[in-house]
């Protein structure tokens, strides 16, 4: 996947972590004291008491090591220097040059098309009974 | 039970019945839309440019200007969004009421996230463009290359071969 996407993803993530942090720790959260006006709150039940304490701390390091992903693929952005018009200004001295490779590949195959036809006279010469070379254009 | 059937067809195929005699006796085809249309009650717009976020109604974070120091707004972006999900989690312990100014934001910070990304694209395209044009360049120089010598290479078997049948 190009480094956009990544990025793009790695945004996503830090953004599901996030809510689903919070969602969690808020659905589980054991009864607090609000006032020392109300009875204590009832204990909770040992099931959520055992991996508590834990999920915070495993959940603040998830995100924190997503935020460091994050940065990690900013910095292998592979940026070019100068914004817009350097690029575009590339682009044409790129497409000048193709133009001109390009004719010179046309060329190229213009002549060797007509020297095909060339072997191929010979070929007719050599094949055909005439023994005067003479007459043959491939031998200059 | 299926009752519903298909819409029939747009009846303007009878337009073209004499098309194969003479073909300017039907209409043209309708020439491209240009701006902005409307398709199923919903418009689009013909010139695809990303929209700035004020046009969205969304404030903007990073500074404005022609050149968008890109890694350092994003970095800069990736730390406040830090700060504000740590703000969040401190106000829902000590006054859990004023979560909403909170969680608006963190999502106008992601806004500011993906708008950034998304004006990176044109010049992925840019760049993509330049990597294929060096590709074709390099391809049709080999290519050249390798006519050339080719034709050579022919060339002189040529001559060796007539060379040998005159000695004969």
């Amino acid at each position: 996947m190009d480094i956009i996407s990544q990025l793009q993803e790695q945004v996503n993530q830090i953004a599901g972590l996030t809510f689903n942090t919070f969602g969690t720790l808020q659905r589980d959260a054991p009864s607090a004291r609000l006032s020392q006006n109300y009875p204590e709150p009832p204990p909770n039940p040992t099931e959520d008491a055992a991996s508590f304490p834990e999920q915070p701390k495993q959940m603040s390091a998830a995100l924190v090591k997503a935020a460091k992903q994050f940065d990690a693929l900013v910095a292998a952005l592979p940026l070019s220097e100068g914004g817009e018009e350097a690029q575009l200004k590339r682009i044409a001295e790129l497409q000048a040059e193709n133009d001109a490779v390009g004719q010179e590949l046309q060329r190229q195959l213009e002549a060797a098309g007509k020297f095909f036809n060339f072997s191929d006279c010979c070929l007719m010469c050599c094949m055909c009974s005439d023994t005067s070379y003479n007459t043959c254009p491939a031998s200059k | 039970m299926a009752t519903a059937t298909f819409p029939p067809p747009p009846p303007f195929y009878r337009l073209y019945k004499d098309y194969i005699e003479n073909p300017k006796s039907a209409p043209e085809p309708p020439p491209p839309i240009e701006g902005t249309y409307v398709c199923f009650a919903s418009s689009y717009t013909t010139d695809d440019v990303l929209p700035s976020l004020e046009e969205q109604g969304v404030r903007q974070l990073y500074p404005k200007g022609p050149n968008v120091d890109f890694k350092k707004e994003l970095r800069s972006l990736n730390r406040e969004l830090q700060l504000h999900i740590l703000e969040l989690a401190d106000v829902l312990v000590e006054r859990p009421s004023q979560y909403a100014r909170r969680v608006e934001d963190i999502s106008l910070i992601f806004k500011n996230l993906h708008h950034l990304l998304n004006s990176l694209r044109p010049h992925q395209a840019r760049a993509t463009l330049i990597h294929i044009l060096e590709l074709q360049i390099q391809r049709r120089k080999q290519a050249v290359e390798d006519i050339k010598r080719q034709r050579e290479e022919a060339q002189k078997l040529l001559k060796e071969a007539l060379g040998t049948l005159a000695g004969q």
